[in-house]
């Protein structure tokens, strides 16, 4: 077979670019387990920083809610809520401090389907070790909820709507024990 | 030739015949079907106007048409002249606020089907006591001798329920304000907050959803009023059903408003419109009765309709 002169600027081209890649791949891999180590720290601390960045943010946002709320003025707080939905309508952190709100409003099926909202958007919310954590109230309204709204399923095994309420209980229920969407 | 000609114009019609029926039965299988029978007629009260009422409601009735298969008229009714039409036999399904529910509940013995879902309490709602930021009422207290502004006297959380929280702090309203107003026409609950806003009066006693509803549509803004006092939160809107219908009918109407989602739509003037999003509703929820009995209870201590005495 003989070879004529496009067959060997093809050979060429394909040598020169597989020489291009093995540079590159040498090049750009970190020299030693070192490097490697110190890519992962920085980019463990990059993921740090943004978390740090939208906790500090998300305080800043909704820290005159929080204010409001410590304040005992739920309403006024609700009220501030829905002007900044105006902006950050569908944030996790707006739905699970509306579900707190209206918890200690007394208002357990809408908190339940607030907390529900937020946490399929963000489940940072049941993670003990995030510093967003609402744990502990999530799992006051689930106890709540099995008791109260499990009654109310009970006496009307018909109402399709406070099956729904049930079911959000549930579903809280399960994202408590770690399970995922 | 005169022998085969018959033969062959029979086989050319077996052919076309099935062809257009089948052509028809397409046809007619793409088309809407349009519902007959007896006309079922639906009352809804007017929340903030005839117009705003039919605008919300209509694409909501076409919705239950085409979802029961039966004809419905809406009709747009004045709150005042709900019941006494009602008890003349002109409404087979009803909307209206919790107070007329619970009137229509206890003197005709109206069936509840479900309550609409609206704003952050869900289907329920409270009454409140605002004031603007920079007035010196602090307190319930300091509002004797002020001017204030309550919303339509049949309005359970814009009339009754601050009415109630007045009371229960003492305050007689007919003795102790220096004067208290109720606005005309439309858009009432609106007037009642632009009215405190303007300064015309010194207390709004507004519906905490229509200060939902103006504080998302950008109209105020949170901090332009303080909450002095609020009530618990009551159911709001209901739809109910006359004992007469056919409980079959009545039951596949709740069920038509449970399954509703955002996303249903309707054919209207040409155009696909969105039921919920067009009636101004979230949804409905599949209330008991007995859920309404802290309706009852404030209108027996505020001494209103039905329970009214003299």
């Amino acid at each position: 077979m003989r070879w004529d002169w496009h067959d060997r600027l093809h050979l060429l081209g394909l040598v020169v670019v597989v020489a291009a890649m093995a540079w590159l791949l040498l090049a750009g891999a970190p020299g030693d387990s070192g490097a490697r180590q110190a890519s992962g720290i920085e980019r463990a601390m990059e993921r740090e920083l943004a978390y740090q960045a939208r906790a500090a943010f998300l305080q800043q946002i909704y820290g005159p809610v929080e204010e409001l709320r410590r304040q005992g003025q739920a309403q006024q707080a609700l009220l501030m809520l829905e002007q900044l939905n105006r902006n950050y309508a569908g944030e996790a952190h707006g739905y699970i401090l509306k579900g707190l709100i209206l918890h200690e409003q007394g208002v357990l099926e809408e908190a339940v389907a607030s907390f529900v909202q937020g946490l399929r958007l963000n489940g940072d919310y049941v993670d003990q070790r995030s510093p967003l954590s609402e744990r502990a109230r999530i799992q006051n309204a689930v106890d709540e909820g099995l008791t109260t709204l499990g009654a109310r399923a009970r006496a009307n095994p018909d109402n399709l709507s406070v099956a729904a309420a049930l079911r959000n209980v549930y579903y809280l229920q399960s994202r408590l024990a770690g399970g995922c969407e | 030739m005169n022998e085969i000609l018959p033969v062959r114009r029979g086989a050319w019609l077996r052919f076309l015949f099935p062809m257009m029926t089948l052509v028809l039965a397409v046809v007619l299988g793409g088309c809407e079907k349009a519902p007959s029978g007896p006309v079922y007629r639906i009352g809804y009260m007017n929340c903030n106007s005839e117009a705003e009422t039919m605008h919300r409601f209509l694409p909501l009735t076409r919705y239950l048409e085409k979802e029961l298969g039966v004809r419905f008229e809406a009709i747009p009714v004045d709150t005042q002249d709900f019941v006494e039409r009602y008890e003349q036999g002109e409404f087979d399904f009803t909307h209206t606020n919790a107070i007329l529910y619970v009137i229509l509940k206890e003197e005709q013995n109206l069936e509840l089907l479900a309550t609409e879902k609206r704003g952050q309490y869900g289907s329920r709602t409270a009454g409140a006591l605002v004031v603007r930021r920079d007035s010196d009422i602090q307190t319930l207290e300091d509002v004797r001798g002020k001017r204030l502004i309550f919303g339509p006297q049949l309005a359970l959380q814009g009339y009754a329920a601050q009415y109630d929280l007045l009371l229960k702090a003492g305050i007689d309203p007919e003795l102790d304000l220096a004067y208290y107003a109720i606005p005309h026409g439309s858009f009432k609950h609106e007037k009642v907050i632009y009215g405190a806003w303007f300064g015309a009066y010194d207390v709004a006693a507004a519906p905490v959803l229509d200060l939902e509803v103006m504080i998302a549509e950008g109209k105020i803004e949170a901090d332009d009023f303080r909450v002095l006092a609020q009530s618990e939160v009551m159911p709001y809107c209901t739809f109910g059903a006359a004992p007469r219908v056919d409980p079959k009918l009545v039951d596949r109407f709740r069920q038509a408003l449970l399954k509703l989602k955002p996303e249903d739509t309707v054919e209207m003037d040409g155009e696909r419109i969105k039921v919920l999003n067009a009636a101004l509703i979230d949804g409905f929820e599949q209330l008991l009765d007995s859920d309404y009995d802290i309706n009852r209870d404030l209108l027996r201590r505020v001494n209103m309709p039905p329970y009214q005495e003299f």
